[in-house]
């Protein structure tokens, strides 16, 4: 329980230094600006209302009737007034950083991913290919998933660290949607159209992304692992020939 | 109100004049029994749920069954409990309320009830093996036109039943409420209930359509080959999106309506005064009633919809923040100088407003894209929803049933277990969804029968399971002794609240006729004017 409080406040750390992936960094800005005002909000509308609770309880002999108040126009209109400009404030805070969050960088290195019943495949622009099958993801006989490590590392999207990511994404078959866990973005892959979205992730390791609209029996396991290595790491992978075993499991 | 000529309650019918019977009160029943059947099997399914989640792997249930069960509790918690428990409150209240005899056409009542058990007869047919629909309760194509999803016709007739009943029951009730009030009780003077119960009911004449015409185009192209959603032949997947929104977002408030209605009754007659800023309170229903007709792309934020179209909706999505906050701070103003007595139906009712205080305030993020982006379809989504609909709308329809159980029944439920009740479920909900919007915000996606094995998760995984065991719990003591004190209760004065609404001024149970002669309502009368009743006690 504490280790998941803390992950809560680990998840969102504050610190002002290179963030461990874009366009994440404007997610947290916003989660802090929101929680901030309704955790206000809440104690506004909360104390006042705990302290009518006790305050006008019924009392035989002193608090028997109510008195009477019928409205306060001032305070209707105080409280109309203020919600309004909060929320235009919080919708033009979001329109700002959304901007952003869908623009790409200039020279992104773009990738296509496209969605299928049950697993992703990732086309860089050399024409390489990685397909991440959900079968890869879990263990033959338990069915639950596997750990990091016993994933094959060729069901694994090598992304370049440091380097903005341009995703195209499509689907073959029904709506999915990717979600990069770390950069905290979504997008749908729908069938006949082409959608996109961007991420930078600074920090190499190993991250989920995952499936986010249903799409049926294994819509649980319809993951990827995006495996971020530095630069020069990727390029060597990039360069290498293009593998005919990845090939032929497509076919 | 003397009451002549009665010699056996309501209640005291044969089955054949249940079957047959075209009084309000009977077909409120049942729409009651109904619901709170179904609202139990789609709790039942979401304890399944919980089990499965408890740790990663699947122990329980394989995917598909965890699926059909998901499914399952989406579709019947929406539909037969949110939506259906308001014919319950409605059928009930409305007529008494306005001091009618019954509702406009009873007939055409009678039939909306028995579309709606048909409904509910196809719906358990999908229980039986080899038709269980596993595509949610939204049903997006194209994978709803998949062999994944199970067989879809069921999903659209059961759509089209209780549709049909919707729209009958919408109709025959806003007739009801706007031609037969009784001399005396005036729009203004009307209930509040019976306000967001109207507005409930045009929300329904409005919306229905949309959703009826979505899921024939999914009938179409499933079974005659019509390509209205498929992409490979010209059309278009993200329509039907448009056109489930545009009736499944307001339909949010055809749930939460009526029950901003049951609290605004119930924390005015605990409060012993009249609603605060009560003219503000009726624009706020309004408001949100015809705004809730504005913010459907919310739902399709990450949809591939231009993305100005997006920035357009999140304005339109937060400012129903406005009339809904209007109505939580009359609430709490309603609270001020008044003479607060605490009944299990009071604890209810604060319980639901505090609830509803989260669930408001966690969905304004939800109109934010760029907050949306990155928790949207994510368990943050489900919790928030779950304290909307699961909280806020369930505490405050037990807290009715609490409030109305001697008026039903002529007798009362038992405080203590009532309590208890409401004490076990407000910890057990809290547990269980609070920590949802946490796993959510760490990224879980929603409708996974299996996550990684990411140790947080875990740890929150097995709390919300804890939590939503205590619930059950919860909800089993409220229910039971619902049951009981109907069986064994102390008998109940006519007025137990001392109330001057009008429902309250006719003896307990009421008489099957209602009102030996129509009440003409002196001009001093308001449904919330307590010192009215006082210096006319004994006249009615």
């Amino acid at each position: 329980m504490r280790r998941a409080m803390l992950g809560l406040l680990g998840a969102f750390s504050l610190s002002f230094a290179e963030p461990l992936a874009e366009p994440a960094q404007l997610w947290d800005k916003m989660y802090y600006i929101w929680l901030a005002i309704s955790v206000v909000i809440y104690l506004v509308v909360f104390i006042p209302g705990a302290y009518f609770l006790v305050k006008y309880r019924y009392k035989k002999g002193s608090n028997e009737e109510a008195q009477h108040v019928h409205e306060n126009p001032m305070l209707e209109v105080l409280w109309t007034i203020i919600p309004v400009i909060i929320v235009i404030y919080l919708a033009t805070q979001s329109f700002a950083f959304y901007k952003t969050q869908r623009t790409a960088p200039e020279g992104a290195f773009e990738i296509k991913v496209t969605g299928f019943m049950w697993g992703w495949s990732f086309e860089y622009p050399n024409g390489k290919q990685v397909y991440a099958f959900f079968n890869m993801f879990e263990d033959p006989e338990t069915k639950s998933y596997l750990p990091f490590d016993k994933i094959p590392d060729m069901a694994k999207a090598y992304i370049p660290a440091g380097v903005p990511i341009k995703v195209l994404l499509t689907s073959q078959d029904v709506i999915h949607s990717f979600y990069v866990q770390p950069a905290k973005v979504t997008e749908d892959a729908v069938p006949g159209r082409i959608t996109h979205m961007w991420f930078k992730i600074n920090q190499p390791g190993e991250y989920w992304a995952f499936c986010r609209e249903y799409c049926g029996t294994k819509h649980s396991k319809m993951a990827a692992v995006l495996k971020v290595v530095p630069k020069e790491e990727f390029e060597k992978w990039y360069g290498e020939a293009i593998d005919n075993k990845q090939v032929s499991l497509n076919k | 109100m003397a009451v002549v000529g009665v010699h056996k309650p309501w209640f005291g019918a044969s089955v054949k004049e249940w079957i047959f019977t075209t009084d309000h009160k009977k077909i409120g029943v049942m729409y009651g029994v109904t619901s709170l059947i179904f609202f139990l099997i789609a709790g039942i399914s979401a304890l399944g749920i919980r089990l499965e989640l408890f740790q990663p792997g699947l122990q329980y249930v394989d995917e598909d069954h965890y699926n059909q069960l998901l499914t399952l509790h989406g579709v019947l918690m929406q539909f037969w409990w949110a939506v259906g428990i308001w014919g319950s409150f409605g059928n009930f209240l409305l007529p008494l309320m306005i001091g009618a005899r019954d509702v406009a056409f009873p007939r055409l009542n009678a039939l909306s009830y028995w579309l709606f058990f048909a409904a509910s007869v196809m719906a358990l047919l999908t229980l039986l093996p080899g038709s269980q629909i596993r595509m949610m309760w939204t049903g997006y194509p194209p994978f709803s036109l998949n062999d994944n999803a199970g067989p879809v016709a069921f999903y659209a007739l059961v759509i089209h039943l209780l549709g049909a009943a919707s729209l009958a029951s919408a109709i025959n009730l806003v007739v009801t409420n706007l031609s037969m009030r009784a001399p005396g009780i005036s729009l203004k003077k009307m209930n509040l209930f019976l306000h967001s119960f109207l507005a409930m009911n045009v929300i329904q004449i409005l919306g229905v359509p949309a959703l009826a015409g979505a899921v024939t185009m999914l009938l179409l192209d499933k079974y005659f080959h019509t390509a209205f959603f498929d992409p490979a032949r010209g059309g278009d997947p993200v329509l039907y999106q448009n056109l489930f929104w545009f009736y499944s977002h307001p339909v949010v408030y055809v749930m939460i309506l009526p029950a901003f209605g049951l609290i605004s009754e119930m924390i005015a007659t605990f409060s012993r005064r009249e609603i605060f800023g009560r003219t503000s309170m009726i624009f706020a229903i309004w408001g949100i009633a015809i705004l809730g007709f504005m913010v459907w792309i919310h739902h399709m934020f990450t949809s591939g919809v231009p993305d100005w179209i997006r920035i357009l909706f999140s304005y339109t999505t937060v400012l129903i923040g406005v009339p809904t906050g209007i109505k939580i701070f009359n609430w709490i103003g309603t609270l001020y100088k008044g003479s607060i007595r605490f009944t299990t139906p009071m604890l209810y009712t604060l319980s639901a407003i505090f609830m509803f205080l989260i669930g408001g305030l966690t969905g304004i993020p939800l109109g934010l894209p760029a907050f949306d982006i990155g928790i949207h379809d994510s368990h943050f989504v489900v919790a928030h929803f779950h304290y909307v609909l699961g909280m806020a709308l369930t505490l405050a329809v037990f807290g009715g049933f609490h409030y109305w159980f001697p008026k039903l029944t002529g007798k009362m439920y038992s405080e203590f277990w009532g309590k208890v009740g409401l004490v076990l479920i407000m910890i057990g909900s809290n547990i269980f969804y609070f920590l949802q919007f946490i796993v959510g915000l760490e990224g879980m996606p929603r409708r996974y029968a299996d996550y990684p094995a990411i140790e947080s998760w875990i740890v929150l995984h097995q709390w919300q399971t804890f939590g939503a065991f205590i619930l059950a719990i919860g909800v089993g003591i409220g229910i039971l002794n619902l049951i009981l004190s109907a069986k064994f209760g102390k008998k109940a004065p006519d007025n137990p609240w001392e109330s001057p609404s009008l429902e309250w001024l006719i003896p307990s149970p009421p008489p099957p006729h209602n009102f030996d002669k129509i009440p003409h309502m002196p001009a001093d009368w308001d449904p919330y004017n307590y010192e009215w009743l006082k210096k006319h006690k004994g006249n009615y």
